[in-house]
């Protein structure tokens, strides 16, 4: 029976009011209105309850229903995954479904769209909301019809009554707003029946490749992203971008660019190194930034050779001064006296950018009672709390609307794009826009760090691994977008998960030391897809393949003979790409295959075969074929899954092959698509995507598992084709036969 | 100053002459369809067709448009004989090629000045001329697929 307390009651019916119709009551709200108030503005990370579901269904009078999708749309395709959910509960088509990405007034909070989590996280409490609609609405149509509710089965988009009639939900649904008691407390236990975890095996709508519904608006160029939000009465704004990081503005003189014509306003602010224009003209932006003088203090550095001086895994290996210990079991010197093969390798990976295709852009308009943002972000409600900040507004005043973003990965948790543009509007009182250029996208946001890395391990006179010593240094991931007066605070008590991530192996391993450090560096960093997992994959599968060629053993027949049996995914994504990929027939001259493998988050298993082609008059290595087993439990969509293997497959061979960014003086060396190279199309491997189904399981990691082990397997093919062994990345032609030393 | 956009003449103040051809179109036309990537002509997300060639609208400027005919993404559909869509646009429906989506107007003008002036390209020939265009995401597996399907799909029409 009803378990809604008055005080949430009404916070419901405000979101409710606010936008839309028929939903079901929540039980509570508390673990998501909390605000902390005692800690910095801080993205939103408290993962998803099963009520929280509740918040993001509603039925609509014309009988469809509405999702608030609760995760954000940048290609990965979790609204479609969700809507199939959704539609899965309620017997619904895919048209039946109005799939919304929800403004901030429209739902509670929500985590930030991050780690995967789409599906693996989302979909229970999604399938709890529409379950409970569905029994709200049979509820509903029990006191509409007199008859008893167990007698009203379900039917397409609504029920069937007992002499066969259909009762569609148009009809039951109410002309009033209204909000339906939850029949059944989370507390005690689920009363609800849910058609996604209890008809395995015969659904409807999960497990179809059903297509985005935006599918047609983006090839015809009709989708709204954040760069292309146009509102009546808009002006033009634009930042000056500090030339470096910690540069300091020490004066401004905007009298020129004031005098313009067209331009609205100059905002100086030195205290907060913040300057920009506004302009009712879009196209001489440039012009009036330039008219302002400037004068910078610069800061001396970080260059890049500082910056390698404090990640280099072997100078702490030197002071013996690691702070985590991940892993120590057994005696790593008792294996190393009992090792018939040894090898000790360093493993370098460089600092990355996110490089999306749209670089980021806001429209906010600060009015009197109201300010509201329309942005690209992966966590619109940390967006909200942070224009409210920067204002000096409350949190309340601050209505943030998503759009759909090009491209995400790590790189859009905050939109700093919106609070410039909340500052110019606020001087203004007008709508401005403000788009950030790809040369602030390079210097302007947060990076992946460098990674450092020394394995010293061996393999027993019996083919088992005797010992593992691992060691590696990088900067806090998760922790690193921390305002400063806070992260030395953090960084004394907290061991970087993100940092660490992928570093266990699976293998069995007796005797194993793995420690590392998280370093922070005058470098801004912060996610980038996987976040540790590729580069601790990287060096953990490199090592492995290694091993198996110093003890002379097939890779994949080593790495079967070391897993645990107990590790059946593993071992079964090994055993699939092993077919697929044909591993057992030998590759033609200059031609290599290496083989890799990981599990993502403990959840989603990868095996990946790649194929290399050397081209020796051409100076060039071509990843021809990449074959990739993945094993992430339930498959809502096979395609869209599909997709973001391949996906992931690309990014793990332009992060093998071609990306770095550097730094000098304080600014990136890297400032757009020539110097700072993507894979490009003519350089993709054609990629064989095979998919262990467990229908029976819970659906897992898809967003980033796929390509940790892809700049391993490519090095491991690279070695099997040349005998060389690349073990820094990225690696080209040239690099194999000069870096190398194996 | 006059040019021709999606069929449509369209007048440009003299003032804008030296305006990047590629921020007329977005902020004077009104035309959101085609993206800013880079501003530099290295990525392709820009890509409009002049004249029925494909041009980086970010390399050019409102003078170099003038008395020609651009053609964006908006106005693709109209350039094909039949249908609501062109049939690189259903094409590219069919096989789900869309990730975030931000890249693939410019990915589709591409690929629809390649068929125009190769209507049966091999798939070297696709990889080379895609080359331009790049996709984050991670799509150019189905990019390549999508553009042979419309290659044979063409073929096999003409031969009916």
């Amino acid at each position: 029976m009803p378990a809604t307390s008055d005080s949430t009651t009404l916070s419901r019916r405000s979101f409710l009011i606010r936008s839309g119709w028929l939903a079901v009551g929540v039980t509570t709200l508390s673990s998501c209105t909390l605000v902390r108030s005692i800690v910095p503005t801080l993205p939103s990370i408290d993962d998803p309850e099963l009520e929280n579901g509740l918040s993001w269904v509603q039925a609509l009078p014309d009988g469809r229903v509405r999702f608030f999708c609760p995760r954000m749309e940048m290609g990965q395709g979790a609204p479609l995954g969700l809507g199939q959910v959704v539609a899965e509960e309620l017997n619904l088509d895919q048209t039946d479904i109005e799939c919304v990405l929800p403004n901030t007034s429209q739902t509670p909070p929500f985590k930030m769209t991050v780690g995967s989590e789409g599906i693996a996280s989302f979909f229970d409490p999604v399938s709890y909301g529409a379950a409970h609609l569905r029994e709200a609405l049979r509820n509903l149509a029990a006191t509409k019809t007199g008859l008893p509710a167990d007698q009203i089965q379900d039917g397409k988009g609504g029920f069937v009554l007992p002499d066969g009639s259909e009762l569609g939900y148009a009809r039951v649904v109410p002309s009033e707003p209204l909000i339906l008691p939850v029949s059944g407390a989370p507390a005690s236990g689920e009363t609800v029946p849910r058609y996604t975890v209890q008809c395995r095996g015969k659904y409807q709508a999960i497990g179809r490749n059903w297509r985005h519904h935006e599918l047609q608006a983006i090839v015809t160029g009709e989708t709204v992203y954040s760069r292309d939000v146009t509102l009546p009465g808009m002006l033009y704004g634009q930042i000056v971008r500090p030339p470096a990081f910690g540069a300091r503005l020490q004066s401004a003189d905007g009298r020129v660019a004031e005098a313009m014509a067209d331009v609205a306003a100059v905002v100086i602010d030195t205290a907060n190194d913040f300057v920009g224009v506004v302009t009712g003209d879009p196209f001489i932006l440039s012009e009036s930034i330039a008219a302002i003088d400037l004068r910078w203090e610069l800061p001396k550095g970080p260059d890049q050779d500082q910056i390698d001086a404090t990640l280099d895994v072997e100078q702490l290996r030197a002071e013996d001064d690691f702070e985590h210990m991940l892993a120590a079991d057994g005696s790593v010197e008792a294996g190393r006296d009992n090792a018939r093969h040894r090898v000790a390798a360093r493993y370098d990976t460089p600092f990355a950018a996110h490089a999306a295709m749209e670089p980021r852009a806001s429209v906010a308009w600060v009015k009197n009672d109201k300010v509201e943002v329309w942005c690209g972000s992966q966590d619109p409600f940390f967006v909200q709390r942070r224009v409210a900040k920067a204002i000096g507004r409350e949190e309340g005043d601050v209505v943030v609307h998503p759009h759909r973003m090009g491209g995400g990965f790590g790189g859009r948790i905050p939109c700093r794009a919106s609070e410039e543009a909340a500052l110019l509007s606020a001087e203004v009182s007008r709508p401005v826009r403000v788009q950030w250029d790809r040369e602030a996208e390079f210097q302007c946001n947060y990076f992946q760090p460098g990674f450092s890395h020394f394995i010293d391990a061996g393999v027993t006179p019996e083919g088992t691994i005797s010992h593992w010593e691992h060691e590696f240094v990088s900067a806090p991931i998760m922790t690193g977008p921390m305002p400063e007066d806070i992260a030395w605070v953090v960084d004394q008590v907290m061991a970087d998960e993100g940092t660490a991530r992928g570093g266990l192996p699976r293998y069995r391993m007796a005797n194993r030391r793995i420690r590392y450090s998280d370093i922070r560096t005058a470098v801004p960093v912060g996610a980038w897809r996987g976040l540790g997992s590729a580069p601790n994959t990287f060096a953990i599968e490199s090592m492995i393949d290694e091993l198996a060629i110093a003890a002379g053993i097939d890779a994949l027949e080593f790495r079967l003979r070391i897993l645990p049996p107990t590790d059946e995914i593993l071992i079964g994504v090994l055993h699939r790409v092993a077919e697929t990929s044909e591993w057992s027939v030998p590759t033609l001259p200059d031609t290599g295959r290496g083989i890799a493998c990981a599990v993502y988050k403990d959840e989603t298993a990868v095996a990946i075969v790649a194929e290399v082609r050397i081209d020796h008059a051409a100076r060039q290595l071509q990843v021809s074929n990449i074959w990739c087993a993945q094993d992430c439990g339930l498959v809502v969509n096979p395609r869209q899954v599909e997709a973001q293997i391949v996906g992931n497959v690309i990014w793990g061979c332009s992060m093998a092959l071609k990306e770095r960014i550097s730094f000098e003086a304080g600014a990136t060396v890297q400032s757009n698509f020539d110097s700072y190279e993507i894979l490009r199309n003519h350089e993709a491997p054609e990629v064989n995507v095979a998919l262990v189904s467990r229908p029976d399981t819970a659906p897992a990691a898809v967003g980033e598992s796929a390509f940790a082990p892809v700049p391993a397997a490519i090095a491991n093919a690279v070695f099997a084709a040349t005998g060389h062994r690349a073990r820094r990345l990225p690696m080209h032609y040239d690099s194999i036969y000069s870096d190398a030393n194996g | 100053m006059q040019m021709e956009i999606n069929g449509k003449t369209m007048t440009a103040p003299n003032k804008f002459r030296d305006v990047a051809l590629l921020d007329f179109i977005r902020d004077f036309a009104g035309l959101k369809g085609t993206k800013f990537g880079c501003g530099a002509g290295l990525c392709g997300a820009c890509t409009v067709h002049i004249d029925g060639k494909a041009a980086r609208s970010c390399q050019l400027s409102v003078a170099d448009a003038v008395g020609r005919r651009v053609t964006t993404i908006e106005g693709l559909a109209a350039t094909a004989p039949t249908g609501e869509l062109h049939p690189l646009q259903e094409i590219w429906i069919q096989v789900a090629v869309p990730q975030c989506g931000y890249c693939q107007p410019g990915q589709i003008m591409t690929a629809a000045a390649l068929l125009n002036h190769n209507p049966d390209p091999s798939d070297t020939e696709i990889r080379a001329e895609m080359s331009g265009n790049l996709c984050r995401c991670g799509t150019y597996p189905r990019i390549r697929q999508a553009v042979a399907q419309a290659a044979k799909e063409s073929k096999n029409a003409s031969n009916l």
